[in-house]
């Protein structure tokens, strides 16, 4: 029969005592689910990320993201007419609760670490080959910075977050701190998983070694993830701190 | 299996259905009815469906027939040859696919002309209405004339109406079938409707309903529209702006009134003839006998609020009155503190009033979200227990020792049956 | 009727072949099919209750003021009548569908995901339980299927019934999600050598559609569902009104979801009725191409529409404007499938068994609800029609008109496939002419009695409105609808044991499912089969039928006797294990972990109904099960 190549049981075995199935495109079934995740992934932020825009005019009392220049204490519970009434000392005067510079050092950090997992992922796409055996070319030392680079980035987003509530800036305050809490919630959640996710591979990188096509796409599947996750950061950043 | 009862009993409800639509043109029948030229703006939307409604006919008979015509003509018969198997007609794709385009293109015209006519902003000397939705009940407010009325709306016939519309809580929908569209009411927007009734329409009763769902009673959150002849809608309106039947304000100005009247004879040294009555010129009232039976309600009344209502001819408006604007009766009898009578002591405004403004709320002819007739034997079961008569009716149980479903408990401090009898008395004073 | 050989008892084939019977081969499945039936099961009971639900509140409105229920209860109706009817009635029957059939229709052995399979029919299963049995508490959500905020938010609603929909509809959306990633992976990756896309059947196509309507459109509901429920447990402030709140951001949100998933609901039927259509006229489909283009430009369409539902909210005329025509647009691809649906049937053979009958009382029925639909997309004419019973006619004209009757005629005719017996066509008669004539019944008149001013969701009417013959009518109808369903749960109970023997082929259909044994065993295809085109078993069975079609390669058929009736006499006494098939071994870990996922969910409710300690107990400790199960899942091998 013509078909007798394509029955599994011929068709050899490959990594680790997982059948290689015959498939439409060649590609592994991960991979393809990966992308439909990462389809469904774009909606869940672009109703956030609207969500964010629609609403940040609209709270009735402070803090507003940009336009404010007293003391977020000044600001918080009233309204934009009182907190103008008021006005504020010239030694109040202050940032706006969006720190630009100090997200922007995060935003770099979390670019950086895409770099690393390319790296991460050449590592192990050449485990084993000549010139890939010294440390700072293999698969463990990158999964592992980037890995770093992930809660970098978590512990830069958690000093935000603590820094607002300190102000007083809470997810009860207002429509901007709904929004924007939840919003960069979900998004650190991710990033969250990720790292998660990276320190598993990290493990068993430690354990038994990745390589082969298997483990190739172990990687590649988390680089995807990981990729995903940080271009949904240049759009909350350029969306949510840079345009005002 | 295949003699085709389907596809005669299909034509049977299809003239059915042609039938129905004819009787549905008749406002006797169907005093709802959304087919009616009661507005400009309806006029419109009528000849928009008219004109949708032949091409969604054509196309229904056209598909019903093609279809019943297949199933007759190519059932299976015995011995039939294989079919022809045909793929696909790149030409009939084509024909096809223009069909719809040529059948949308007549409705997607008149749609942008309509959409953009009725949307456009109300002339400038257009009446202004004020329409704020609440669980549930409808209070309309004539920002233009002073006036604050509840669940039932005055319009002048011929003159156009600009609504604006607002939620004191939930969404809601304001919709009177028989003159125009709806409008939804969105908590934080405040939105816009106009039309105007037709100049022939001095004396007629329409129902309006809410048409967003909006909890409990939403069932029971609709209101009547009596369009009235511009000169008893200026009457109406002009006693609608007055104090309250029996309040100090009102009897301030009638004292003054009164002196004055007493003393301009004498400074013209006339014989002094006693004062007439007060200025209390009865406004004009939409005529009970005009309202048709289908803005009259016939809600039945709960069987387990029970009310005797020989009692009801006992009752005293003057003690109705303290018993209702009396600051040591407010434990038992606390109705100030949601609803507004003007003249009398006022806890809260109009803007903050949980309840209906009661200034003339005897010259209504419903209560209750448009719910019950307004007669003594519906209110005094009302006062007693609004929260049974009405289900989720955030209105105090006032009946002594009645369940409120909202407290979870019976009513310790409250009014009597005969106290009851008392504050409706009064309440039908205020005409 | 059969073409093919009288074939072996078909339960017996299934023992021969080794498979596992008894509960726990059920609990533990991961077949494709076992989940397909399970789904059809669940779906259907889901369906009786869905079914005493509208008939509770059709006797409530039989007559004005009527007293058979009170307005709390008549919301709690109403919201899980819609509730359950879409989401865990006909979403499922879908998924029943897609389960059994997508591999089958595209020669596979299984899906791409077993495991996550049989977790989304668990969580499935869970989370409608956990939405369904609050009514017997009167606690079951009240705000609508929609559920439009600040109705919603804990200061208009304080009990716990919206709690209840808001979790629900989480969990079940992870359902539907898991399921769509597994299909669409399926559909890509698993199609039988020679299965191109422009081959495959008509049902895996729309079904492909609706696996990225879903994958596109739920996120939405879920950001929307998570607002609400941050609102409700967390003290966020997205729909407070207080705070300046935009009621009109949970419509925008729900409506892009909410638009999609009526073709979620529809599509489906549209493939199923697109399988059975040309099997019983003995023609291959008219304009295959152009079905699917036209599926894929209907589910395009849909997410540019979904404001069409908002005419009355006051967006202003353009919005209006751009929101009506995209809708109107919409009738161009569906008017093209009815007329290539009608052109299948033109110079056929009909056959008129109870699965055509169903298929072209969709093509009858769904043609009005689409004339319907036309009407209201436009927006003068809609603001005399939202919100009333006309919008009630109209999308029970679509979903009892197009999807149910589709689905019912995918059950008439995919019944023998399933349990190798046909039902009875003489009750299934009963129930096709209950159904038809008491759907129209039921749902006629309320074109009238909403054009003549009555409003939806409304749990009383006072008499004298003009609405009282139109609500009796609608109320008798329904007495039809429940004869024909009762009718139909005899029928589907008792063919399993009793109805005649089903061959493999028990139609005389082209595609691929029919070529295997009834029922099919559980590896499905002995050796895959390679495809050259769009009815391989035409192409066997009668070449001449499908002589006209691009074929590629005809001499690479392999469709050949041995994949008919020859085959199936040969594999029903080979297991998988006998012909060297290796399949995913049975586990109850997906069962498990959807139990503590729901739970872990659904425990959020303890912050109302007891205290945060008792919630934050209860939520970890099924979060650590969860945990636990999914990792002993990951690291057991498949198969």
């Amino acid at each position: 029969m013509a078909t007798a190549a394509l029955d599994t049981h011929d068709a050899g075995h490959a990594g680790h005592g997982e059948h290689a199935h015959y498939t439409t495109t060649g590609l592994e079934h991960r991979k393809i689910a990966i992308w439909a995740l990462i389809g469904s992934e774009c909606m869940l932020f672009a109703s956030l990320i609207s969500t964010y825009l629609v609403y940040k005019g609209r709270s009735k009392v402070g803090p507003w993201p940009h336009d404010w220049g007293c003391k977020t204490s000044n600001v918080i519970g009233k309204t934009a007419e009182a907190v103008q009434a008021a006005g504020c000392a010239a030694a109040d005067v202050m940032k706006p609760i969006l720190d630009i510079p100090v997200t922007s050092q995060s935003t770099f950090v979390l670019l950086m670490s895409s770099l690393a997992m390319v790296l991460a992922l050449e590592g192990v796409e050449n485990a084993g080959k000549a010139g890939y055996d010294k440390w700072y070319k293999g698969s463990k030392f990158w999964l592992a910075m980037t890995a770093v680079m992930g809660a970098t980035f978590l512990g830069y987003q958690s000093y935000e977050f603590t820094s607002f509530v300190h102000e007083g800036l809470t997810i009860d305050t207002n429509l901007f701190g709904s929004s924007f809490f939840t919003l960069t919630g979900f998004h650190g959640t991710h990033v969250a998983v990720g790292v998660l996710w990276l320190m598993t591979l990290l493990f068993i990188d430690m354990k038994r070694g990745l390589k082969g096509k298997t483990d190739v796409l172990l990687v590649d599947i988390c680089a995807l993830y990981w990729h995903f996750v940080d271009v949904v950061w240049i759009a909350i950043f350029t969306l949510i701190y840079l345009i005002q | 299996m295949n003699r085709l009862p389907t596809r005669r009993l299909g034509s049977a409800l299809a003239l059915a259905a042609v039938a129905l639509a004819l009787a549905a043109c008749s406002t006797q029948h169907y005093p709802n009815t959304t087919f009616t030229a009661n507005t400009d703006v309806n006029v419109d939307v009528n000849a928009l469906w008219n004109r949708i409604l032949f091409m969604g006919t054509l196309v229904f008979i056209f598909v019903e027939a093609l279809l019943i015509y297949v199933v007759i003509r190519f059932r299976a018969r015995p011995g039939a040859p294989v079919p022809k198997q045909i793929h696909g007609s790149h030409v009939l794709e084509i024909v096809w696919t223009a069909i719809p385009v040529l059948i949308l293109i007549p409705i997607a015209i008149p749609t942008v002309k309509t959409i953009f006519k009725t949307q456009a902003p109300a002339v400038a000397d257009a009446l202004q209405v004020e329409v704020y939705g609440h669980q549930w009940w409808w209070e309309f407010r004539y920002p233009q004339l002073g006036v604050v009325t509840a669940n039932e709306l005055y319009l002048p016939a011929g003159k156009t109406v600009n609504f604006t519309l607002q939620t004191r809580d939930v969404l809601h929908s304001f919709w009177t079938p028989g003159l125009s569209g709806k409008r939804d009411l969105i908590t934080n927007k405040v939105n816009h409707l106009w039309y105007t009734p037709d100049a022939k329409l001095t004396e007629a009763a329409f129902n309006g309903f809410c048409t967003e769902y909006c909890g409990a009673s939403h069932a029971n959150m609709r209101f009547r529209v009596y369009t009235v002849s511009p000169e008893n809608f200026d009457s109406w309106a002009a006693h609608q702006k007055t104090e309250a039947m029996g309040s100090p304000a009102l009897l301030a100005a009638q004292a003054a009134a009164d002196s004055a009247a007493r003393r301009a004879p004498a400074r013209a040294a006339v014989i002094p003839t006693p004062a007439p009555a007060p200025a209390m010129a009865a406004g004009y009232v939409f005529p009970a006998d005009k309202m048709g039976a289908h803005t009259i309600p016939k809600t039945p009344i709960p069987a387990s609020i029970t009310y005797d209502d020989n009692l009801l001819a006992q009752g005293d408006a003057a003690r109705g009155r303290a018993l209702i604007t009396n600051p040591a009766n407010m434990a038992k009898a606390s109705c100030l503190t949601c609803h507004v009578i003007k003249g009398e002591q006022a806890y809260v405004n109009d803007d903050v009033a949980r309840g209906p403004n009661l200034t003339h709320v005897a010259s209504r002819h419903t209560f209750g979200g448009g719910l019950f007739p307004l007669d003594a034997a519906h209110l005094a079961r009302w006062v007693k227990n609004a929260q049974i008569m009405k289900p989720g009716a955030t209105m105090n149980t006032f009946g002594v020792g009645q369940y409120s479903p909202m407290m979870k408990a019976n009513v310790t401090v409250g009014l009597t049956d005969a106290e009851i009898a008392d504050v409706v008395a009064y309440l039908l004073t205020l005409k | 009727m059969a073409t093919t050989a009288a074939p072996a008892p078909a339960y017996a084939a299934a023992h021969a072949a080794g498979e596992q019977t008894g509960l726990w081969s059920w609990l533990a499945t991961v077949d494709h099919k076992r989940i397909g039936t399970l789904y059809l099961w669940t779906a259907l009971g889901f369906l009786f209750v869905g079914g005493i639900e509208a008939f509770i509140m059709r006797l409530q409105l039989m007559q004005p003021n009527g007293q058979v229920v009170s307005a709390e209860l008549y919301n709690q109706l109403f919201t899980m009548h819609g509730t359950t009817m879409i989401f865990l009635v006909v979403m499922p029957l879908s998924a029943a569908f897609f389960n059994y059939l997508i591999p089958l229709q595209i020669g596979a052995r299984d899906v791409a995901f077993p495991r996550l399979n049989a977790f989304s029919y668990w969580v499935y299963l869970f989370g409608g339980l956990f939405m369904t049995i609050p009514i017997f508490f009167n606690a079951a959500p009240d705000g609508g299927w929609f559920g439009y905020a600040p109705l919603t938010t804990l200061q208009f609603s304080a009990g716990l019934h919206i709690d209840f929909w808001v979790l629900g509809l989480q969990i079940l959306g992870v359902s539907s999600l898991a399921a769509a990633f597994n299909f669409i992976t399926t559909i890509i990756n698993m199609r039988a050598p020679g299965m191109t896309l422009m081959r495959m059947p008509i049902f895996t196509w729309m079904s492909f559609v609706v696996q990225f309507l879903l994958v596109l459109a739920f996120p939405a509901i879920t950001i929307a569902l998570f607002f609400l429920q941050f609102d409700r447990f967390f003290g966020t402030q997205f729909y407070e009104i207080a705070a300046g709140a935009d009621p009109l951001l949970w419509q925008h949100l729900f409506w892009v979801f909410g638009h999609p998933e009526v073709y979620i609901l529809i599509l489906p039927a549209f493939g199923l009725a697109s399988e059975i259509l040309p099997t019983f006229s003995q023609k291959p489909l008219f304009g295959y191409n152009v079905m699917v283009y036209s599926g894929i430009m209907i589910g395009f369409l849909g997410f540019g529409v979904w404001a069409h539902h908002m005419f009355a909210v006051g967006m202003g005329a353009t919005a209006d404007t751009i929101f009506s025509m995209a809708t109107m647009l919409i009738g161009i691809p569906t008017g093209v499938k009815i007329f290539n649906w009608i052109a299948t049937m033109w110079g056929g053979n009909l056959r008129f068994t109870v699965a055509m009958k169903f298929a072209i009382a969709l093509v009858a029925l769904f043609t009005i609800g689409g004339i319907s639909g036309v009407m209201h997309s436009s927006p003068p004419t809609d603001l005399q029609q939202t919100d009333t019973y006309f919008i009630v006619a109209h999308f029970h004209y679509v979903l009892f008109g197009g999807s149910i009757m589709g689905i019912m005629g995918g059950i008439y005719h995919y019944y023998p496939k399933i349990t190798g017996r046909y039902m009875s066509e003489k009750l299934g008669n009963w129930h096709f002419w209950l159904f038809f004539i008491g759907m129209n019944m039921t749902f006629f008149p309320m074109h009238f009695s909403g054009m003549l001013g009555m409003p939806r969701r409304i749990y009383t009417y006072d008499v004298g409105q003009g609405w009282e013959t139109f609500n009796l009518w609608s109320t008798i109808g329904v007495f039809f609808q429940a004869a024909g369903l009762l009718i139909f749960a005899w029928n589907f109970l008792k063919s399993r044991k009793s109805g005649e023997r089903a061959p493999n082929d028990a139609w005389g259909a082209g595609t691929l499912e029919w070529s295997i044994p009834s029922p099919p065993p559980e590896y499905n295809f002995a050796q895959l089969p390679v495809v050259t085109s769009r009815y391989p078993l035409w192409d066997l069975k009668h070449p001449e039928r499908t002589a006209d079609i691009a074929h590629s390669a005809p001499d690479q058929m392999t469709i050949t006797d041995s994949h008919a009736v020859p085959m199936h006499e040969e594999t029903e006494r080979k297991s998988a294990k006998d012909l060297g098939i290796p399949m995913p071994f049975p586990t109850i870990k997906p069962l498990f972990a959807a139990l503590f996922m729901v739970i872990m969910v659904g425990g959020l409710v303890f912050i109302h109904a007891a205290t945060l300690q008792v919630a934050l107990a209860v939520m970890i400790s099924a979060a650590a099960l969860f945990i636990g199960t999914v990792y002993g899942w990951l690291t057991s091998p498949l198969e």
